[in-house]
């Protein structure tokens, strides 16, 4: 706990989780791709975004609550699907998600998650979204979207923007891939970090075994260092908008795109019924030449109206970073590295310890901005115009 | 005395200060908040602006001489206010008081100083304004607006950009916070500074005992370790708005000025309030990280009100050159803050003049290389073309 205590942001909880983790989980958690200039672009974009003071509103009736997809929330913020949170705490996802209840935020579990969607619907039942990786062999998914709908998941996140495995150079050099290849170079790694084994995977070793992904198909779910030639089933490189009208059929509940980064593609989602898309480009993780998604969100907000919501990821670290993508049109943003430090650090205390913090700086955005809910988050806080903002140091 | 001879610039007494202070005391008078982008900001911004050397004007009789609210300063600044000075030297609100007196300059006592407004108004002479913080329970800032009347203030300036307190994470870091919670981390930090320990609180110790907000009203003036019950609510701000302005300008005959405007729209509501100064500032980039750096943000405000209201910035002054390019985008003074803190935490009195002259000498210098004679000849006449293709 008093590792938590020493934490003030979240690049405090980032130091901590490096100093847990192993390094090739903590890479995994924290690096991109290729050369990380999305990554540095993401969050280059937001602290070139400069804001005024608005002086003597009274402020002190001030909320960050706010409506999405019908419903009430804390504040402007739901957790992105992650694949390595229950690699980073034992049963992470559990903790994360019960964070994220307690919070009052959407929580999303992905695919790639180590403990099972039924389980977390028992456990942490606030508004549970799940984030699908679509297969070759699409029965296999809709028998995941089937499994999703029967444990009451409220929403379903089709990711469409990892059409080819991401070239994450650092992985293969630390030796660190999933499926778990344990090879030499990882199993020093881990020696290093006996907090970590100790904590985390002695803990699953001695009750679940090895840890899987649990929410895979049957045939499917082995254990993390299973046969890497699964990564063909996996294949998604023929994902299409056929494919959305068949998930939207399948699906009663919200249905969301994430990685939606052009405005045909943003118009094309509101014809196929499309409830919301995720303006992202996977923290940076994919495509190193992407560009920062909140450059790119305020041509697609602009398009598209009030006629999809639209959400936005990739770079969130700050509470100010969410007055900006709200501002600039966004309903939530997600995050993922930001809440995963927490996570690491201390399991549901330090994801919850994530949320306060982001939360805590954005009621003081909001203050010093002088709005006093987030519908009142527009441009007009913004200083100048946003081109010449986004000049500024470039 | 051999540490200020050393000193050559701004940035010099703030390395001699850095060796002075305790941590948690350079630091809270040092850094910003969050991740110091606004602070960064702030710099950035004077130093894009690039000037022109004007050749063959006979500069002989040049003067930094200005008018303010009608009165004579020496140069166009004024000693903004903080907090902190008192921890940087043994009484050190007067020491930088008596210094800015000397220099001819208007010196700004804020609420939370650890000298009495009327002691600096005694011992200090010189032209003297107040700052306001405004709490929760207005009756008790009515009192403070009073004490500073009959103490022969000048003026007042409401601070309104504080809306909540700021996120300045490396003071918990540090141990560090006011009221002083004498943490074993803390503790430390005072301990490898022996001749703060000594010069400083040694001898409030020894004289006056543990220092206090001493214009705090009476309640709340604890001290400051002790603080004071229920004043953490007492001083909540958030309620702050323009009927308190209004308010205030009835309670307040003299010279009346906000502090934190940031907003054409803003700056035209001061004049309708009758508000006679706005100082465009960030608070040094102490409060709202993503804050817009306030020399940026100087033109379009000074563009909107003209002369109807007097305007004034802060927020990264280090170089009297910063002055001259404050001065020809429409602000008719700056306010120094950690500047003028380091030279004092350095020297007391001694340090904070040393300070006040470095700036007023480059400021000088800049003027005769632009071919200036007076202030008001100050004008973007010396901007290298247009100033915005310099910053962007």
């Amino acid at each position: 706990m008093s590792r938590l205590d020493d934490c003030y942001n979240v690049f405090d909880l980032r130091d901590a989780a490096k100093r847990r983790l192993p390094k090739a989980i903590f890479e995994f958690v924290d690096r991109s791709t290729e050369d990380e200039v999305a990554l540095k672009n993401n969050r280059a974009a937001f602290e070139r975004i400069k804001l005024r003071h608005r002086s003597l509103v009274d402020v002190s009736n001030r909320t960050t609550k706010t409506m999405l997809f019908g419903k009430e929330i804390s504040m402007p913020m739901a957790i992105a699907p992650t694949g390595a949170a229950g690699l980073c705490w034992h049963e992470g996802e559990l903790e994360l998600a019960k964070a994220a209840a307690k919070a009052k935020i959407p929580f999303t579990l992905a695919t790639g998650a180590m403990t099972n969607m039924e389980k977390i619907a028992r456990e942490a039942n606030f508004r549970l979204w799940f984030q699908l990786y679509v297969w070759k062999q699409r029965d296999l998914s809709y028998g995941l979207i089937e499994r999703a709908k029967n444990a009451g998941f409220e929403a379903l996140i089709v990711t469409t923007d990892t059409i080819v495995p991401p070239n994450r150079e650092y992985n293969a050099r630390n030796g660190f891939n999933i499926p778990f290849q344990p090879n030499v170079r990882f199993t020093l790694d881990i020696m290093k970090k006996p907090e970590w084994f100790a904590n985390v995977l002695v803990k699953y070793l001695t009750s679940i075994g090895m840890p899987r992904n649990e929410n895979y198909p049957p045939q499917y779910q082995r254990a993390l260092r299973a046969d890497p030639k699964m990564f063909d089933v996996m294949r998604q490189d023929n994902l299409n908008w056929e494919d959305v009208k068949i998930f939207r059929d399948k699906w009663p509940g919200i249905l969301m795109l994430k990685g939606i980064n052009r405005v045909d593609d943003a118009l094309k989602a509101i014809s196929y019924g499309v409830d919301g898309i995720i303006v992202s480009n996977h923290g940076g993780r994919n495509m190193d030449s992407a560009a920062a998604t909140i450059d790119m969100l305020p041509e697609i907000a602009q398009a598209v109206g009030d006629k999809i919501t639209v959400l936005l990821d990739s770079g969130i670290r700050r509470g100010s970073d969410v007055a900006k993508a709200v501002a600039l049109g966004a309903k939530c943003v997600l995050t993922g590295r930001a809440t995963l430090y927490g996570t690491a650090v201390g399991g549901e205390a330090g994801a919850s310890k994530a949320v306060g913090i982001i939360k805590t700086e954005l009621d003081k955005t909001m203050a010093y901005t002088g709005c006093n809910g987030i519908d009142e988050i527009t441009t007009d806080i913004f200083f100048g115009d946003r081109a010449r903002n986004s000049m500024v140091g470039a | 005395m051999s540490a200020l001879d050393d000193c050559f610039n701004i940035a010099d007494l703030r390395e001699a200060a850095k060796r002075r202070l305790p941590k948690g005391v350079f630091e809270f008078v040092d850094r910003a908040t969050e991740d110091h982008l606004a602070l960064a900001a702030n710099r950035s911004a004077f130093e894009d602006v690039k000037l022109r050397h004007r050749s063959l004007v006979d500069v002989s009789n040049r003067s930094t001489k200005t008018m303010l609210f009608g009165k004579p300063a020496a140069l166009p600044m004024v000693i903004a206010p903080t907090g902190a000075a008192g921890l940087c030297w043994y009484r050190g609100e007067l020491a930088l008081a008596k210094a800015a007196a000397a220099a001819g300059i208007p010196l700004t006592l804020s609420t939370a100083s650890m000298t009495a407004m009327e002691t600096i108004a005694e011992q200090a002479g010189g032209r003297l304004w107040f700052q306001l913080y405004v709490w929760k329970r207005r009756d008790l800032s009515y009192q403070i607006i009073e004490r500073a009347k009959a103490a022969g203030y000048e003026a007042l300036i409401v601070t309104v950009d504080s809306a909540v307190p700021p996120n300045r994470e490396y003071n918990s870091r540090n141990g560090f916070a006011l009221p002083f919670s004498p943490n074993p981390r803390f503790l430390m930090d005072i301990a490898r500074h022996p001749s703060w320990t000594l010069g400083v609180m040694g001898r409030y110790l020894t004289t006056i005992g543990m220092p206090k907000h001493e214009n705090y009203p009476a309640e709340f003036q604890g001290t400051i370790t002790s603080g004071a019950a229920g004043r953490v609510d007492a001083m909540r701000i958030d309620s702050l708005n323009w009927d308190d302005i209004a308010r205030f300008r009835d309670m307040w005959p003299g010279v009346l000025m906000l502090k934190g405007v940031n907003r054409i729209d803003d700056s035209i509501k001061a004049i309708g309030y009758g508000v006679d100064g706005i100082i465009v500032s960030n608070h040094g980039g102490r409060n709202m990280d993503s804050a817009a750096a306030t020399l940026d943000v100087l033109p379009e405000i000074v563009g909107a009100v003209g002369d109807k209201c007097t305007v004034i910035v802060d927020s990264g002054v280090r170089r009297g050159a910063d002055i001259v390019k404050a001065v020809a985008l429409g602000a008719k003074a700056v306010l120094t803050g950690r500047a003028t803190l380091y030279g004092t935490a350095v020297a007391g009195q001694e340090g904070a003049a040393k300070a006040i002259g470095i700036i007023k000498t480059e400021m000088d210098k800049t003027m005769a290389y632009t071919g200036l004679n007076a202030v008001h000849e100050i004008s973007t006449d010396i901007f290298y073309d247009d100033w915005r293709s310099n910053h962007y």
